[in-house]
């Protein structure tokens, strides 16, 4: 470890060594020399340990942000799995290809099935809507989620109570037809030697839905009886019967219990305000009637959404941020207030929408929002948050643009029709 | 004369039913067609797992209609609830040339069925809006219509997703069903 550092020191050194000379030593000639020694090597370790401090230290801070690039990391990646439950939600496809875009799911059948039969939140309509495609892909995904179900030693009502509970089932029939048939193939390798074979599993499973849908659906009139489901499924066991006692089992479990549908939590808006950007009390201007409002604020997915309690299931108004922009305003009767408005607006009203006392939606009646937070400090992060959630659609501006350049093209035209 | 009356009486007070099936591939536009005819309605039935099935009350008609199909193995199935049935909606997607003949011999294949013997047969040439789409003149032609003998059949095209020509298609059943 030798440095250009440590012939400087060697230089001081010296210098020492000159004045000690001058100076009256209690040393003699002989015991100098090797105080001298004893003196170098301990200046040269005390440089060695400084440099190693300086290493360390260095070291050290490389490793907290590599640390805190790790957990930003996880953080970012954390929310955009959580983006694209919610697009999931919203629209399955989507939102498996966003998933997929950004390696947040390995791209195999397996590995979809499973986030669709283990992730929490997901709304079950949504996975009823992915797994009724026909495509190949998503053939095989049905295959795998299918697979996930543990069937064994159950009957087949039994079987398909609980696999009806993973999703729901849509009502189209050919739907319907394509996961009938994979359950069945499933329910007969749990169960071997219940049916012939899958086909008759697949036939009556069909006919079990059927059934659900006679017996249950208020839309049909002539309800199926006992008798007419036995003849029905006559010949379906490889042309023989099945028996007929395991038939009036299944028929009276159908009659007596409907198929539940399956609870919607992926529906349930908490999962849209799960983990905020920002949340907390402000108070707002109405839009008509200008009385202030004590409201519950919250801050996700570039929208602002507010309540009038904190534990309300659904906002009472909520504001798309798409294109607005926003400003520090200082009323001197009103203080801390910001507002959110839409540049060149030319008296437009903003695109938002509120739910009014008789819990109809209608659109929102506000050219600007104004909005008063309790301190100066607490405005600033709202304005702050809010505007980092602020997306800008370059379409919009085109879009706006051209109208203009149509509004302007029609007037001069009217006009000068008007002068002819 | 009081029976008389009654007869007369019972004619304004009860609503004619149809039972209609709804047949037609994967993606034509079947449950796009049923909803749009229901919309406008207030739905408060509880939703029920299973198959489409929906009501819809037109020109103080009660029409039924099940959304039917699957593969061959399961036809059997439904002949159960063929019966009964006075018509057959046949939905097809009039911009998928691919599958054209594929369709035309699902529809073939149901008319086979004694079931529907009797039934009468209402296509509904689909997306009409697309601009691929195939005119109602070749749709005929390529779903082998006029090869139908002694069967009441109309072809109409429609744009499920705004509506456009569904309650012509009712109109004709109901004029179908007064007939008889």
């Amino acid at each position: 470890m030798k440095s250009p550092s440590y012939t400087s020191s060697m230089d001081s050194m010296r210098k020492d060594s000159f004045l000690w000379g001058k100076a009256p030593s209690a040393f003699s000639q002989t015991e100098k020399k090797p105080v001298e020694t004893i003196t170098m090597q301990k200046n040269n370790i005390l440089d060695d340990i400084q440099k190693l401090r300086l290493e360390i230290e260095n070291v050290m801070s490389e490793i907290h942000t590599m640390e805190s690039n790790e957990e930003n990391k996880n953080i970012i990646m954390s929310r955009m799995f959580l983006c694209g439950k919610k697009k999931f939600n919203m629209d399955p496809m989507k939102g498996i290809q966003y998933l997929l875009d950004n390696d947040l799911l390995d791209e195999t059948p397996e590995a979809v099935a499973e986030f669709l039969y283990k992730e929490d939140g997901l709304n079950k309509t949504a996975i009823g809507i992915f797994l009724g495609e026909r495509e190949e892909f998503y053939l095989q995904i049905l295959k795998a989620f299918v697979d996930l179900h543990e069937f064994s030693d159950l009957n087949l009502v039994q079987a398909l109570r609980q696999f009806l509970w993973s999703f729901r089932l849509p009502g189209e029939a050919q739907k319907i037809d394509r996961m009938m048939e994979a359950f069945a193939q499933r329910y007969c390798i749990c169960n071997t030697g219940v049916f012939q074979s899958t086909d008759s599993c697949y036939i009556l499973s069909f006919a079990i839905i059927m059934l659900n849908t006679s017996l249950h659906n208020p839309n049909v009139k002539e309800k199926t009886t006992l008798e007419r489901f036995i003849s029905m499924n006559r010949g379906i066991n490889h042309g023989g019967d099945l028996p007929s006692d395991l038939l009036t089992k299944l028929y009276e479990s159908i009659r007596s219990e409907p198929f539940k549908i399956p609870e919607d939590d992926g529906n349930d808006l908490t999962h849209t305000f799960f983990n905020p950007d920002r949340e907390g009390w402000l108070l707002k201007e109405g839009g008509r009637v200008k009385t202030w409002k004590r409201r519950w604020f919250i801050l996700t997915d570039s929208c602002l959404y507010y309540f009038q309690y904190t534990t309300d299931k659904e906002p009472k108004g909520i504001i798309p941020l798409e294109n607005l922009s926003i400003r520090d305003v200082d009323d001197p009767h009103k203080q801390f207030c910001f507002e959110l408005f839409l540049p060149h607006s030319n008296g437009q009203k903003i695109k938002a929408c509120k739910t009014d006392p008789d819990g109809k939606v209608v659109v929102g009646k506000h050219n600007e929002y104004k909005i008063k937070a309790s301190s100066a400090e607490e405005r600033d992060d709202w304005v702050q948050a809010i505007r980092s959630c602020i997306t800008k659609d370059p379409f919009y501006d085109l879009v706006s643009a051209r109208k203009k350049k149509i509004i302007n093209n029609n007037n001069k035209k009217n006009n000068s029709e008007c002068s002819k | 004369m009081g029976l008389f009356f009654s007869s007369i009486f019972s004619r304004f007070i009860h609503k004619k039913e149809m039972r209609l099936l709804m047949v037609g591939l994967d993606a034509a536009g079947k449950t796009t067609v049923l909803y749009k005819l229901k919309l406008g309605e207030v739905v408060t039935t509880i939703p029920t797992i299973g198959f489409n099935v929906e009501t819809v009350e037109y020109k103080n008609i009660s029409f039924t209609v099940w959304d039917v199909g699957g593969q061959n193995v399961i036809r059997p199935l439904w002949r159960h609830y063929y019966q009964n049935t006075m018509g057959l909606i046949f939905v097809v997607d009039s911009s998928d040339r691919e599958r054209i003949q594929e369709a035309a011999l699902e529809l073939q294949m149901m008319l086979e069925d004694d079931g529907l013997r009797d039934a009468v047969v209402l296509v509904l040439a689909n997306k009409q809006d697309l601009p691929t789409a195939m005119p109602v003149h070749e749709m005929t032609e390529k779903l082998r219509m006029h090869a139908m003998k002694g069967r009441d059949w109309y072809i109409q095209s429609t744009c499920a997703t705004n509506g456009t020509g569904l309650y012509e298609g009712l109109d004709w059943l109901s004029n179908q069903l007064s007939k008889r």
